[in-house]
């Protein structure tokens, strides 16, 4: 029954939204997936992302005096589907949030033609941080490079790594494979084996076989690239071949609470990095409280908002608000436009007084970006199950970019060279 | 190569002999549940021809309504009764919506009116139970959940207790159907819509009541599956690409034979893991039972087109 009065409170919203659409508003539209295999990941994210929007059209009448309108295109997480929602929704928009990185690779050379901002945070094509080439894409705070340097770090703090094995347990989905250049170029660099081990689409919630390969390579660590069923899957199979929990890693997409929460006790010391954290003692919270939740506006409940995957939304909405309010301050207008929002998710700057004074204390780390880095590189935290929820065990990590800088170089002048005509932002200072 | 091909894994079984034991083990759960699955759209198709897309999310909807059900704090037993109810009631309604109306139609008809169930129970079930990932009342249902550790030949296999449970269920089940089907009247009489529809409705057996049956045996098997699958990692709409894994079976055994689709799915289960462990992940970097399944049953096809135990259809021109 709860349900029916979350769609009642979405048709509400999604009515009050129409509304605006007809008034002066700024069109940020959110592919969205609240549907299909993945829809358990994607509805904490997708609500967190939604709240705070909402708290800002409620609490300061938008961003800069304008309405936002957050309109979600449902994809399933289906690239196809994803790529019709983008086409559907450019018309107006100011920015694209592709959810999935197979959505991103699909439409970031369209994104180049139609001169609309891609934002990915802490996810799609990593030498997106590369500006220069990627004018129009951004994947701010963090990349999937930045997660595997910092689990290397993490996993180096415990031990030298030479002689070594990382089994890499990720999905075979152009998002599990991302950060396998940049595992491989450390394994070469630090001396361990790298090993990858792919999960296919239908074998998420049966990851038998993966878990027998594990067994009898007996890896050191595990580091885990899942998504969706996957990470319930893998926990699971961990835990029922014994392997050593504070052994296995994963990256901000397999820290999901609910995932855990499956294996309860049993999962204690599972870790994730991770550049969110939750914080419901942050003022933000208190906000969207008073103007969403207890307005009736939110999809969410207590148990989620607690989450990670809730937090995170917060987090991505917020560095999408900083980029239209340093727009909005820079050319003198509320009404920005996707160009305009361009320079502004170049010129975020998530300083610790900023944070703490969007409410944000302690749910993201300082970044910056500029021309020529749209990641920001905020880096984040190792993050550990305790059997009811994630607490942090590491002090900030900071990823060491200069390491696959080159890298990142080298793929964007392959993906430039490979969709040329590729138009290059060759005023770039830095 | 060919070293690698021909000696080395069978060397490897011999060399970890507690390893094959539990890859085989791992085999036959999986091919049990794949049975199971497999067992669903066999006895649709049997009675009515008709090949039912909707198995899959018939299993997500019924493990969703159980732990939806005990969600409301309705004991986990109750639960399971009133989710057959539930199940029940879907089996009258499809019959009466959908199935009744479309007598007489085409086989593909009947076919996409199996789809549009589909796409109606993934958004009934969205808004009724949301897309969020849940957990499986394993131990409310008294499924133990602990491992069972023997050390064959100084070796370890793990046996899920879990598991025994699902396989000895599955295994049940499977008897129970077989008996139903050969010893009791309408067991009888799904049969006989099976071997000739004309013939069957000529000596009055009620295809109405078969098709709910039918569909309700199919909601059953939906349910075990659901809760088989879910006390592995969780119940979300993710468990209907399972579905999927059903038909490389269903092509191996044929779709009208349940002999078929008992062995085809423990076939299936046993050589991809088999093939998967020890020729798929040190020759071809793994991932193999996304396509392994589909290559044997094709070639199954090429020597018997109606699988391995597929009624021959001979047409006279």
């Amino acid at each position: 029954m709860k349900h029916f009065t979350k769609l009642a409170i979405a048709a509400a919203v999604a009515g009050v939204t129409a509304g605006a659409a007809m008034a002066q508003e700024l069109y940020t539209p959110n592919l969205a997936y609240r549907t299909g295999p993945f829809a358990a990941t994607g509805i904490p994210l997708m609500n967190g992302q939604a709240d705070y929007l909402n708290m800002l059209n409620a609490r300061d009448g938008g961003i800069g005096g304008i309405m936002i309108n957050a309109e979600e295109c449902e994809t399933g997480y289906s690239t196809e589907k994803g790529v019709e929602c983008y086409e559907k929704t450019k018309g107006k928009a100011i920015v694209t949030q592709p959810w999935s990185t197979g959505i991103t690779l699909q439409v970031l050379p369209k994104t180049n033609v139609d001169e609309i901002p891609i934002l990915a945070p802490g996810y799609g094509f990593s030498p997106m941080m590369e500006g220069t080439t990627f004018q129009w894409a951004f994947n701010a705070p963090s990349g999937y490079w930045d997660g595997a340097d910092m689990i290397v770090q993490y996993l180096e703090s415990q031990g030298d790594l030479s002689g070594k094995t990382i089994a890499f347990l990720h999905l075979d989905h152009p998002y599990g494979k991302e950060p396998i250049p940049v595992f491989e170029k450390m394994a070469g660099d630090k001396g361990f084996t790298f090993e990858p081990i792919p999960v296919g689409l239908k074998e998420m919630q049966n990851q038998s076989a993966q878990w027998l390969q594990i067994r009898r390579m007996r890896p050191d660590y595990v580091v885990m690239w899942g998504w969706g069923a996957m990470n319930a899957g893998a926990i699971t199979e961990a835990v029922k071949t014994k392997f050593p929990m504070e052994n296995m890693i994963g990256v901000w997409w397999s820290g999901h609470d609910a995932d855990l929460a499956i294996v309860g006790d049993k999962g204690k010391g599972y870790k994730s990095i991770s550049w969110s954290f939750p914080n419901m003692d942050a003022p933000v919270m208190a906000d969207i409280k008073k103007h969403v939740v207890d307005a009736g506006k939110s999809q969410s409940n207590d148990t989620e908002m607690q989450g990670v995957f809730y937090g995170r939304g917060i987090v991505i909405s917020a560095v999408l608000a900083e980029g239209i309010a340093a727009a909005q301050a820079e050319y003198g207008t509320a009404e920005i436009t996707a160009a305009q929002l361009r320079w502004g998710l170049e010129n975020i700057n998530m300083t610790e007084e900023r944070i703490n004074e969007l409410g944000l204390t302690g749910m993201v780390a300082p970044f910056s970006t500029s021309c020529s880095n749209h990641t920001g590189h905020s880096g984040g935290w190792m993050l550990e199950w305790d059997g009811a929820k994630f607490v942090k065990v590491s002090d900030h990590l900071t990823p060491n970019v200069a390491s696959y800088q080159e890298l990142a170089n080298t793929k964007a002048a392959e993906y430039a060279e490979a969709n040329a005509p590729w138009p290059t932002n060759e005023n770039c200072g830095g | 190569m060919l070293k690698d091909i021909f000696i080395t894994p069978f060397a490897d079984m011999i060399d970890a002999p507690d390893f094959l034991l539990q890859v085989l083990w791992e085999g036959l759960v999986s091919g049990i549940l794949y049975a199971l699955i497999a067992l669903g759209f066999v006895l649709i198709f049997r009675s009515s021809r008709i090949f039912n897309f909707a198995q899959g999310i018939m299993v997500v909807f019924a493990a969703l309504t159980l732990v939806g059900l005990h969600a409301f704090g309705v004991p986990a037993w109750i639960s399971v009764i009133l989710t057959l109810g539930v199940m029940f009631g879907l089996a009258v309604s499809i019959e009466r919506i959908v199935l009744r109306p479309l007598v007489g139609q085409p086989d593909i008809i009947l076919f996409m009116a199996t789809i549009g169930i589909t796409l109606f129970l993934i958004g009934f079930g969205e808004i009724i139970f949301g897309g969020e990932n849940k957990v499986m009342i394993t131990e409310e249902l008294g499924i133990p959940t602990d491992s069972v550790l023997l050390e064959p030949w100084g070796g370890l296999l793990i046996l899920e207790e879990k598991d025994i449970t699902a396989v000895a269920v599955a295994a049940l089940l499977v008897i129970a159907l077989l008996a139903f089907l050969n010893k009791t009247r309408m067991g009888r009489a799904i049969r006989a819509l099976g071997d000739d529809h004309q013939a069957a409705l000529s000596v009055g057996i009620s295809l109405q009541t078969v098709w709910v049956l039918v569909w309700f045996i199919a909601g059953i098997i939906a349910l075990v599956t659901g809760i088989a699958w879910g006390a592995r990692a969780g119940v979300s709409f993710a468990l209907e690409v399972i579905a999927y894994k059903a038909l490389p079976v269903l092509m191996l055994g044929g779709l009208e034979s349940i002999t078929g689709a008992i062995i085809g799915g423990l076939l299936i289960g046993l050589s991809e893991k088999l093939f998967e462990i020890y020729w798929g992940q040190p020759l071809l970097g793994g991932n193999t039972e996304t396509w392994f399944a589909f290559v044997l049953a094709l070639i199954v096809l090429l020597f018997r087109p109606q699988g391995l135990f597929g009624e021959r259809i001979i047409e006279r021109v």
